[in-house]
């Protein structure tokens, strides 16, 4: 369970550019959920991912995983039981490395990285077994370096590798974004798939409407560091992509646009 | 298909030159052939390592082939020079020292210590005599033992310090400008402090650590009121002396230079080393154990004892120094070109 | 034309420690490290002093690599924690260590012939027989290059060497994999100046001198390598970058042995280096289709 309370952050304090982004923002979300956050730019969504996952910091409030406060941790440290999918296919794996040695390195995860050999080869069917789930032949071609693949390629390495060890979160930043509306079509199927099959706690940022929709059991919209719209489950079903785009269009005449 | 053509042409390229370098030591052994064919009349091959092209070390080289030519050697009949430099890079002289020692040279000639340490080390298990010069303390680079002896072009403080108290008897701070980096000028400042007393003066020395600084360096002393600037070898500085003895002319504060350069450019005076004289000395040194007269080990090295004064009229005159006539008779005028 | 040829092959051997490292830097971490310049001459001051004092020349080995790693280790803290520009961070150390080591060893420190090195002393004297010093060199050099190349390999292959290559990839991966990117960077930069330091060593043992002046262009010599070696294997995967580096600093000293056979002047022969260095990247670009951040 993840608990945002009363979190505060203001962007250039002090100077001419200064601005308030969250001023006492809450929010709640359940193990097992999956949430779709969607909103304009600048309404802080990708703020507030970088705030769970420790790589801006907080002026005051608190970010609890599982009851216990992360404050004080470092990003790196909450990515031990976070995973996420960056909207550039490039962030989520080493392009001059193999997918083998790819999943090697997500496979180790949150466990120290010493002086035993890197890939164990023990392990190379459970890779194969995984990569085949996203059905593009990548488990065939283990030694190909990944900087080789296409960028939807890439993006579904990222996301098993993501999702390789064991998550308290997964947090999905656009990750549909750089890609061709088949391509994204089909990875988008595919972390839906992987979601329910590892039950993971799930938060994802996107920019289309369809997806919020279609996807998850939650959908929130905030628009300048706040929640103007959130519907979970039954409710969340009533909504069209037709509501939202109405919402939105109400927030952007209200901003005089 | 561009890249396919880049590709043929680099390794063109590369293959000539292994062709080139195969001739070019096919021919290194001819002559080594030759050498040892000719029982009478023996060609040596010299080689020569020099550190970089600079106007003291090549004066040096000069004076060196000189020597040779005083000696009676001539160059192409009697003997043959290889003359390599190596653009002040250490790796160089190793491989410069190396090449020689293949080559199996008669004597290798190494003008700065750097090109020593690396003809040295090349004939470590050799036995090429090596001959140096230019080196500021030979003891302390280890070329004393084995089969090695030369010069040594230590600035002569004493005679430069007298020099100075001859030309401005009322002279009390002597200014020196130095970089903090560069050893030998250091050590030689250190030398400059312990014998001042003995001619009643006190160094005000200045360090710096770039060129840049040099002329704020020089500031400082003009405020400090010294009598004179003395210049050290010091490449920093002197590579900056023109903008110096602006400063100084402007005050009126003589410089006195530590080589004939120096004085050429507008020092005053210098009681200095004589590169090319230095060189001719190491020649005759080099004459001696070619011609199989005495060993390395024989001839220790050698620090210039007379040192030559340098005077400059023109800048003496503007700085209203009357030179004492027993200095200006053994002097020799150097004045700007 | 032989002794030559062994000669300039040791060369390339010896300088080929200083390339596993810059290959480290540059190739693996993506890091533009300077420290090579004032690193390469450390390795070679302390070598001196302790060689002065008599000390084991094999232990003098170790001693250099771990001021090496301690050399890295600021330039990698002063980076990393202190959030400094890699370029300058590598600057900043380099100057330092100019002054230190001329406060270890002096401007030039000679270590005499009657002392005993990595290639005179009894050890290896023993197991090589009577062997003329210039192969006993060879010898040795070659022995230390592959020890060094097949440790690297090994290493390279273990879960800290995939995360090592990964920061230099991707840092923003290793920070994902729950591990901190600043040790992984700093713990490369000590590792790849330990190498450049033992390379400085090793140098000092085999010209019985050290020569503050030492480390000046050796980044240079070190990228020059890198990349020629690089290159060269781009399209033979199967060829370790290790081993390219290896022949890349071989054939790098065999160009400049050429150059002084010619007797070609060393001021035109820099001109020469810097024109053949940018037609290998080129090319090298060319290939790869794409012009590197760093390059």
């Amino acid at each position: 369970m993840l608990e945002l309370k009363d979190i505060c952050k203001v962007y250039n304090p002090g100077s001419v550019n200064e601005m308030c982004l969250f001023d006492k923002f809450n929010l709640t979300v359940d193990q097992g959920s999956f949430v779709s956050i969607v909103g304009s730019n600048g309404s802080g969504k990708t703020s507030m991912l970088n705030i769970i996952c420790g790589t801006i910091p907080i002026d005051s409030g608190a970010v609890c995983i599982n009851g216990k406060n992360m404050n004080s941790k470092k990003d790196f440290e909450r990515y031990q039981t976070i995973g996420r999918v960056y909207q550039n296919p490039s962030m989520g794996t080493c392009p001059n490395m193999t997918i083998l040695e790819n999943m090697s390195l997500a496979d180790n995860k949150g466990k120290s990285f010493g002086l035993s050999k890197g890939i164990n080869r023990k392990h190379l069917n459970f890779y194969k077994e995984q990569l085949s789930v996203l059905g593009l032949g990548l488990e065939n071609k283990m030694d190909t370096l990944v900087g080789a693949l296409s960028g939807g390629q890439r993006q579904a390495v990222s996301l098993i590798m993501a999702t390789l060890t064991p998550l308290d979160f997964l947090i999905l930043d656009e990750h549909t974004a750089a890609l061709d509306p088949k391509t994204a079509e089909l990875i988008m199927e595919l972390t839906d798939k992987v979601v329910r099959e590892k039950h993971l706690t799930t938060m994802m940022v996107t920019h289309n409407l369809r997806y919020a929709v279609e996807y998850g059991d939650r959908l929130l919209m905030l628009d300048k560091g706040q929640i103007v719209l959130d519907k979970a489950g039954e409710a969340k079903k009533g909504i069209s992509v037709e509501d939202i785009l109405h919402l939105f269009n109400a927030i952007s005449i209200e901003c005089g646009n | 298909m561009m890249k396919m053509n880049m590709k043929k042409i680099l390794c063109g390229a590369m293959g000539l030159m292994m062709c080139f370098s195969l001739a070019a030591c096919g021919n290194g052994d001819n002559n080594d052939d030759k050498q040892q064919d000719g029982t009478e009349g023996k060609k040596y091959s010299i080689g020569i390592s020099q550190y970089g092209e600079h106007a003291s070390l090549d004066n040096c080289r000069e004076g060196f082939l000189q020597g040779l030519k005083d000696a009676g050697l001539e160059e192409g009949k009697d003997f043959e020079v290889d003359y390599q430099n190596a653009g002040f890079d250490d790796n160089m002289t190793i491989q410069i020292g190396q090449n020689f020692s293949a080559k199996n040279v008669d004597m290798m000639v190494a003008v700065a210590t750097n090109s020593a340490t690396g003809c040295y080390a090349a004939a470590e298990d050799k036995n090429i005599p090596v001959i140096y010069t230019a080196i500021n303390d030979p003891e302390a680079a280890g070329l004393t033992a084995g089969n090695a002896t030369g010069t040594s072009d230590k600035l002569p403080v004493d005679a430069q310090l007298d020099l100075i108290r001859k030309l401005q008897p009322e002279a009390k701070t002597i200014g020196i400008l130095y970089t903090t980096s560069e050893p030998n000028s250091v050590s030689t400042v250190a030398d400059y402090q312990a014998k001042a007393a003995d001619y009643g003066f006190t160094i005000e020395a200045v360090g710096v650590t770039a060129q840049a600084e040099v002329t704020q360096g020089a500031d400082t002393l003009i405020k400090k009121g010294v009598d004179c600037f003395c210049n050290l070898t010091d490449n920093t500085v002197v590579g900056v002396l023109p903008s110096i003895l602006e400063k100084t002319n402007e005050a009126g504060i003589p410089v006195y230079g530590s080589e004939v350069e120096q004085v050429k450019i507008g020092c005053v005076a210098s009681a200095g080393i004589d590169y090319f004289e230095l060189g001719r000395q190491t020649g005759a040194m080099a004459a001696k154990v070619l011609k199989g007269e005495a060993t390395c080990d024989e001839i220790p090295f050698e620090t210039i004892t007379e040192y030559g004064i340098y005077l400059n009229n023109g800048a003496l005159a503007e700085m209203q120094i009357t030179v004492p006539s027993d200095i200006a008779e053994k002097a020799i005028v150097t004045d700007a070109e | 034309m032989l002794e030559l040829a062994v000669s300039t092959v040791t060369q390339g051997l010896i300088f080929a420690l200083l390339s596993y490292g810059v290959y480290i830097t540059y190739k693996i971490l993506d890091f533009p490290d300077l420290t090579v310049d004032g690193s390469f001459p450390l390795g070679a001051a302390v070598t001196a002093v302790l060689l002065v004092n008599e000390c084991n020349p094999f232990l003098t080995l170790i001693v250099a690599a771990a001021v090496g790693a301690l050399a890295g280790f600021c330039t990698g803290f002063i980076h990393v924690k202190l959030k400094v520009r890699d370029l300058l961070a590598g600057i900043i150390t380099m100057t330092a260590l100019f002054s230190i080591n001329l406060q270890i060893a002096g401007s030039n420190l000679a270590v005499g012939r009657n002392v005993d090195t990595i290639f005179t002393n009894p050890f290896i004297s023993g197991l090589l027989g009577n062997m003329p010093l210039l192969y006993r060199k060879l010898i040795v050099a070659l022995v230390l290059a592959l020890v060094v190349k097949i440790t690297l390999d090994f290493y390279f292959k273990t879960k800290n060497g995939l995360l090592l290559r990964a920061v230099g990839d991707n840092d923003a991966l290793v920070t994902t994999l729950a591990k901190d990117k600043g040790w992984v960077k700093i713990l490369g930069l000590v590792i790849a100046n330990s190498l450049v330091a033992l390379a400085g060593a090793v140098v000092c043992h085999e010209q019985r001198s050290f020569a503050a002046t030492m480390g000046t262009g050796q980044i240079v010599f070190g990228l020059a390598t890198v990349i020629i070696g690089t290159t060269l294997f781009r399209k033979m995967s199967f060829v370790k970058g290790t081993t390219a580096v290896m022949v890349g600093s071989i054939l790098y000293k065999i160009c400049i042995q050429i150059a002084i056979s010619l007797g070609l002047p060393p001021n035109l022969l820099k001109l020469i280096t810097a024109v053949l260095f940018l037609v290998i990247l080129v090319i090298g670009n060319m290939e790869k289709g794409m012009v590197r951040k760093h390059a």
